[in-house]
C-alpha cells in the first residue's frame, strides 16, 4: 500500500500537482492499479533477459551529418511565449 | 451514384470508370460528416479546402492518366498523426490548439499515394483508453448504438467509418487501440508487426508498442492502403529495414491446411457468453474453409494486462515529460517562475486519465520501485513474446475474441479503472510481443458487432489479410451498417 505522502511525492516528481480534494481518491486509484501489479510476483523470471525492443532489434544510428526536417518558424509558431528565436520562460535569476 | 459504404475498392473501379469523381466523393463524405458528427462526434476537425483541393488535383491526375488504387479516394486521419497546417490535438487540451509543420510519414505516404484527407478523428487522450470518454473534446458515440461506446483508443475513426463518412480512417493500436474499436464497431482492422509502419510524426504513447495501422470495411482494403502505409524510413530508427510484399496478390490464395490456433485462455471467464458464442461459430467457419482448428494455450494471458499497464504508463510517463509549456502546447495563465509553469501547464493541460497513467509510470521507474515493477514486467514481456512465439511455430496464426464484450454503455459508473484496463485482455499480447493482428466482424450479439482477432508472426501480414479476406468472401457480417436514419433525417 502507498500512502497519500507518496503518490504527492510522485505527483512532485511528474511535475504534476494533485489538491487536497483529489488526494484520498487519487491514492486509492494507484493503489487499485499496483494491486493490478501483484501478478508479475508469479511469474518465475529467473535468467530472463528483460525485453525492451519486441523485435530485440539494435536501434540504428543514421550517418552524422545535418540535415534540416522542418523549419525554424513553423516550429517557432507554436511557441506559447517567444521572442526573436527563442523561447520565453519566467526568470530564472534575479 | 455511389452510396456512403462503399469499399476503397468499388470506389477505385468507380473512379476509374468516371462513374463518380473525387470531388463528389469529397462533398457527399463533408455533408455526412456534418450532419452526423454533431451526434457522433468521431471528427474533431474538417480540412474542407484541403480536401476539396486535393480531390480536384486528384481528378486532375486521373485525368492525365495517373493510375493508383487510392487515388481520389477520401479518408480521415487519427488525430494522433501529425499534419502540416492542420490542428493536431492528440485530443487532449494540451495540444488543443497545436499546428504541426511537418507531415507524420503514414500522412505523407497515403497522401502520395493519392488519399483525401477529410481531417481529423477524435480519440482517447493521448491514445490511453478503451472507450475513447478520455477525449478533451468529448466522447466519441458508436454509430450502432449512439447509448454506447465505440471503444478506444481509436474510437473516432472506428465510429467514422462504420458510419460511412470515410471508407478509410488510420488507427493507432499500443494496446488494442485499433482492433477493439474496429470489433465493437464492426470494422475491420490492422495493426501491424511493430516497426512495419513508420511512427515519425505519431505523437508517442508508449514507444516499444506503438504501431500505426489501417481501419476499413474489409481486409481487401486494408491490403490496399497497408501497401502504402508500410516500409522502412530513415526518420524512424525503429522502423524496420525489411522489403514490403504486395499485400493485395496473395487474398484470394486457398486457406486449405492452414493451421488455427485457439488459445483456451481466450475463452475464460473474462470472455461474454454471447461473444464467445459468436466468434467460435466464426472459427467454424474458417474450418469449412478447410483450415485446420488446433487447441492451443497461451498461460500468460492474464499477466499480460499486468505486464502492460507497467510498461505502457512507465514509456508515457517519459514520453509526456516533453509537454512542459515551454516550447509548444498548453501554457498556463500568468505563471509565478518556472517550476509553477510546469506544474499548472500539466496539470492543467492533461486530463484524468493521463495524469493516472504519468503517475502509476513515474512511480514504477523510480529507483525504489524500478526492479520490483518495471524491470520484472519487462522480463515478463520476454516470457509472454516467447510463448506467442512457442505456439506460432505449430500453427499458423492465432484466433480469438478481440475484445470480451460488445459496446458497454457510456458513462458506466459500475466499471473500475482495472475493470477497464481489462477490456485489452486479448489484445495486449500481441502489442508485447510485436506481432501482427486483425479484427474482423463475425456477427452481431443483441444487435451490436462482435470481433474476431487473428494473430500472426513477425511480419505475417499477408497470411493475416489472406484469411481475413477468405473469411469474407464466404460471410457478409462486414457488409452490415448501423441503422442511422433516425440521425440523417
Amino acid at each position: 500500500m502507498t500512502d497519500a505522502a507518496t503518490v504527492r511525492d510522485v505527483a512532485a516528481l511528474a511535475r504534476l500537482t494533485i489538491s487536497d480534494q483529489d488526494i484520498e481518491n487519487a491514492t486509492a486509484e494507484f493503489n487499485q492499479t499496483l494491486a493490478l501489479f501483484d501478478a508479475l510476483s508469479t511469474a518465475d523470471t529467473t535468467d530472463v533477459a528483460p525485453m525492451i525492443n519486441p523485435l530485440d532489434s539494435a536501434q540504428r544510428l543514421r550517418t552524422d551529418r545535418i540535415e534540416t526536417l522542418v523549419d525554424r518558424a513553423g516550429l517557432m509558431q507554436n511557441a506559447p511565449a517567444s521572442e526573436q528565436d527563442y523561447f520565453l520562460v519566467p526568470r530564472v535569476l534575479d | 451514384m455511389t452510396g456512403p459504404f462503399e469499399t476503397i475498392s468499388s470506389l477505385a473501379r468507380q473512379l476509374d470508370a468516371r462513374h463518380v469523381s473525387s470531388r463528389e466523393l469529397v462533398e457527399d463524405a463533408i455533408a455526412r460528416t456534418e450532419t452526423l458528427n454533431s451526434t457522433l462526434n468521431a471528427v474533431v476537425s474538417l480540412d474542407k479546402p484541403g480536401a476539396l483541393a486535393a480531390a480536384d488535383q486528384a481528378d486532375q491526375a486521373r485525368a492525365d492518366g495517373a493510375i493508383s488504387p487510392l487515388l481520389g479516394v477520401p479518408m480521415l486521419h487519427k488525430d494522433i498523426f501529425c499534419t502540416r497546417g492542420v490542428k493536431t490535438s492528440c485530443a487532449s487540451k494540451m495540444l488543443a490548439d497545436f499546428i504541426p509543420p511537418y507531415d507524420a510519414t503514414v500522412v505523407k505516404k497515403l497522401h502520395d499515394a493519392g488519399m483525401v484527407s477529410l481531417g481529423k478523428c477524435n480519440m482517447d487522450e493521448f491514445a490511453m483508453g478503451s472507450s475513447n470518454e478520455t477525449s478533451f473534446f468529448g466522447a466519441v458515440k458508436n454509430p450502432w448504438d449512439v447509448d454506447r461506446v465505440p471503444g478506444g483508443s481509436s474510437g473516432g475513426s472506428a465510429a467514422a467509418v462504420a458510419a460511412g463518412l470515410a471508407p478509410l480512417a488510420t488507427g493507432t493500436d499500443t494496446g488494442g487501440s485499433i482492433r477493439q474499436p474496429a470489433a465493437l464497431c464492426g470494422i475491420t482492422g490492422l495493426k501491424p508487426t511493430y516497426g512495419r509502419v513508420s511512427r515519425y510524426g505519431m505523437i508517442a504513447f508508449a514507444s516499444s508498442m506503438d504501431q500505426a495501422g489501417p481501419m476499413a470495411r474489409t481486409a481487401e482494403d486494408c491490403a490496399l492502403v497497408l501497401n502504402a502505409m508500410a516500409g522502412h524510413d530513415p526518420l524512424d530508427s525503429t522502423s524496420a529495414d525489411i522489403s514490403v510484399p504486395d499485400y493485395s496478390a496473395g487474398l484470394e490464395k486457398s486457406i486449405e491446411g492452414l493451421r488455427v490456433g485457439i488459445p483456451k485462455e481466450f475463452f475464460s471467464s473474462h470472455l461474454n457468453d454471447g461473444v464467445a458464442a459468436t466468434v467460435s461459430a466464426a472459427v467454424k467457419e474458417l474450418e469449412a474453409a478447410g483450415a485446420v482448428i488446433v487447441d492451443v494455450s497461451l498461460p500468460s494471458t492474464d499477466l499480460g494486462v499486468s505486464t502492460y499497464y507497467v510498461i505502457a504508463p512507465a514509456e508515457a510517463s517519459a514520453n509526456l515529460s516533453r509537454y512542459d509549456g515551454v516550447r509548444y502546447g498548453y501554457r498556463c495563465d500568468s505563471p509565478s517562475d518556472l517550476q509553477d509553469l510546469y506544474l499548472r501547464s500539466r496539470t492543467e493541460g492533461f486530463g484524468e486519465e493521463v495524469k493516472r497513467r504519468i503517475l502509476i509510470g513515474t512511480f514504477t521507474l523510480s529507483a525504489a520501485s524500478y526492479d520490483q515493477y518495471f524491470m520484472k514486467a519487462q522480463q515478463v514481456r520476454r516470457l509472454i513474446a516467447e510463448e506467442y512465439q512457442s505456439v506460432l511455430k505449430d500453427v499458423d496464426v492465432i484466433a480469438g475474441p478481440s475484445a470480451p464484450s460488445t459496446a458497454f454503455v457510456l458513462n458506466d459508473g459500475s466499471k473500475s479503472i482495472t475493470d477497464m484496463y481489462m477490456e485489452d485482455v486479448f489484445t495486449i499480447g500481441a502489442n508485447l510481443a510485436g506481432l501482427p493482428a486483425i479484427s474482423v466482424p463475425v456477427g452481431l450479439v443483441d444487435g451490436l458487432p462482435v470481433g474476431m482477432q487473428l494473430i500472426g508472426s513477425r511480419f505475417g501480414e499477408a497470411q493475416l489479410l489472406n484469411i481475413a479476406h477468405q473469411f469474407q468472401i464466404r460471410t457478409d457480417w462486414h457488409s452490415l451498417t448501423p441503422d442511422l436514419e433516425g440521425l440523417t433525417g
